[in-house]
């Protein structure tokens, strides 16, 4: 159990390209465990391995906070609709855009044990399904944004 | 003269139940068409039609007990007759009991019925000799009845309260609704301190009681007005007739200078106006042509056309390329309008614990098609008017449970005095997208 240090916009690694994962070792399941803590520490709902450092295809991602979702190799198989919405980055943090994707998705992947299955998600599952695995392409939603990004007040300081 | 007013009242009554035109609309098109007559005629028309409606349960109960044919029996001329007649001896003072009975014995006779003259003869008579001592359904035994029948209340909605409130607000209520309603109106946002008080002493000058609002310094109630637009203001769009609850719910919003503002369901506008005072823009929408013509009335009256857009959508359709485009969202759905029961008399008969049911169905509809268009950070204004748990806090509990909204403030408000209608809000705050 690590808390790994999140590579914010400007770091080059977040514009390369992953690999996919071959086999699971130690090494990649304590990566596992340390990506899964370091969301959780950071407030966010999904993190890509590139995010901690590390160019493999790995997500992970708990939009609930209940339901975490590891995705090793995952490709996208299907997807539907269109949501239009505000999106934010660990990796830029404190910002947030206006981004368009998909209202549903299908993704194939494996899981931890290296075993292939398929998610589906709508809504804000659809969105970070996109948002991660666009991160293992070396991309990051400014590339999409419409519009400027906005600053993100934290919650505390709304109220006079 | 009096004869024919009457018969008015009498012809009103029977299209009532004809047709399925709300009263109060009726009873305006009846005031207009005979807009010749005295006012002192046309006030008695206004009294009597809309007492009658308002006591309608009561007044039936009456002839019930006296009458040896019951009311859902009768033939409709008759039965409006007697309601309007028993009214007459029941409420009006003014109107001596041997004259009610007289005049309803001669419309009968008019109007074909020489055979059942002796029939409201008799039925009317009995009543004025126990006039003071008809006896209500006993208070303890049964309360439920009781309410009912001494309010006018349809015992559902009785019972409805009872389990929310209990015995004694319960009453309150009822006796609030029945109240006598002053018009509410609001000054527009050029109409300040002195100025104010100029509209003020020139109404009063026609003899039109004019209170201001404790809450609200732009509110204030007129009472003795026969109509507003002949007022001075009126034209010049100083003053837009607004409920005070309705004023309180957009200041609950906490407007800011500079947001953008979207008014889902807007007609007649009062909301979107208030809003478009105090904020950047507004963009305010209702289901139909003819409802956002009533918002554009008054848009162009109050000279607010420029900080508003009009559009004819529907609120339960999504609209995507308008998603977290507003800063403050209103939703003012349509509900059973159980808080506006002293205004708009005979919601209490047409409502149905049925027609409640799909009433929440399309405000969910509403909520699921527009809560997209709050940005993060932002606010939805979620409001009725009604007194029902199910449309006002359990929608809530609704709302907060399926989207990223969480409940700031919510308020029950409570007809009072007639001077505001029973109305519910609530301030959501829609939560901020958490990073990815």
């Amino acid at each position: 159990m690590a808390i790994r240090n999140i590579r914010e916009i400007g770091d080059e690694i977040l514009n390369k390209k992953c690999k996919e994962v071959t086999e699971m070792t130690d090494r990649t399941r304590y990566l596992i465990e340390d990506m899964l803590d370091t969301m959780y520490e950071a407030g966010g709902v999904g993190l890509a391995a590139p995010q901690v450092g590390i160019l493999k295809r790995i997500v992970v991602i708990d939009v609930t906070g209940e339901d975490p979702y590891v995705l090793i190799n995952p490709r996208i198989v299907e997807s539907g609709g269109e949501q239009t919405g505000s999106e934010g980055c660990l990796s830029i943090p404190g910002k947030a855009g206006i981004v368009t994707r998909p209202n549903y998705v299908k993704v194939a992947a494996q899981d931890a044990e290296m075993n292939p299955f398929e998610l589906e998600g709508t809504e804000l599952l659809a969105r970070a399904i996109c948002h991660e695995l666009d991160h293992l392409d070396g991309h990051l939603y400014v590339e999409k944004v419409e519009g400027d990004l906005t600053d993100v007040v934290p919650a505390e300081e709304d109220e006079e | 003269m009096a004869e024919n007013t009457r018969e008015i009242v009498l012809d009103t009554l029977l299209e009532m139940e004809r047709s399925r035109i709300y009263s109060n609309q009726m009873i305006k098109a009846v005031l207009d068409k005979y807009d010749y007559l005295e006012g002192q005629d046309k006030r008695f028309i206004k009294r009597l039609a809309e007492g009658c409606v308002e006591r309608k349960i009561e007044l039936d109960y009456v002839l019930n007990l006296y009458s040896t044919v019951p009311v859902n029996r009768m033939k409709p001329l008759i039965r409006c007759l007697l309601r309007m007649s028993v009214y007459q001896i029941l409420y009006m003072d003014s109107v001596p009991d041997s004259a009610a009975c007289n005049e309803a014995v001669k419309l009968a006779g008019k109007r074909k019925f020489t055979n059942l003259k002796g029939f409201v003869n008799g039925v009317l008579r009995r009543i004025i000799s126990r006039k003071g001592q008809i006896p209500l359904p006993d208070e303890n035994a049964d309360p439920l009845q009781y309410l009912s029948m001494k309010y006018s209340m349809p015992e559902w909605i009785v019972q409805l309260w009872l389990g929310e409130y209990g015995r004694e607000k319960t009453e309150l209520l009822l006796e609030q609704l029945l109240a006598i309603h002053p018009v509410t109106v609001r000054f527009a946002g050029w109409v300040t301190g002195e100025a104010r008080e100029e509209y003020i002493r020139r109404w009063q000058q026609r003899g039109i009681r004019v209170t201001r609002s404790e809450q609200l310094d732009y509110a204030c109630y007129l009472e003795g007005v026969e109509g507003l637009a002949g007022l001075e203001g009126y034209a010049e769009g100083a003053f837009l007739v607004q409920d005070v609850s309705s004023m309180l719910c957009v200041e609950a919003a906490q407007l800011q200078e500079g947001d953008r503002v979207m008014d889902v369901c807007a007609a007649p506008g009062g909301k979107a106006l208030l809003a478009a005072q105090k904020a950047a823009h507004v963009l305010a929408r209702d289901v139909s042509e003819q409802k956002v013509e009533r918002i554009r009335e008054n848009a162009r009256r109050m000279g607010l056309e420029e900080k508003l857009t009009l559009e004819v959508w529907d609120a339960t359709q999504p609209q995507e390329s308008r998603a977290e485009s507003a800063d403050v969202v209103f939703m003012d759905v349509p509900c059973s309008g159980l808080g506006v029961l002293g205004k708009k008399r005979d919601i209490k008969y047409h409502v149905t614990p049925e027609s409640l049911e799909s009433l929440v169905q399309l405000q969910r509809q509403i909520v699921e098609g527009s809560w997209r268009y709050v940005r993060p950070g932002g606010v939805l204004m979620y409001s009725t008017c009604t007194i029902h748990r199910q449309e006002n806090e359990d929608m809530c509990s609704w709302i907060s449970g399926h989207f990223p909204f969480v409940l700031e403030e919510s308020r029950q408000l409570l007809p009072e005095d007639g001077r505001m209608d029973g109305f519910f809000y609530a301030r959501f705050r829609r939560k901020e997208q958490p990073p990815i």
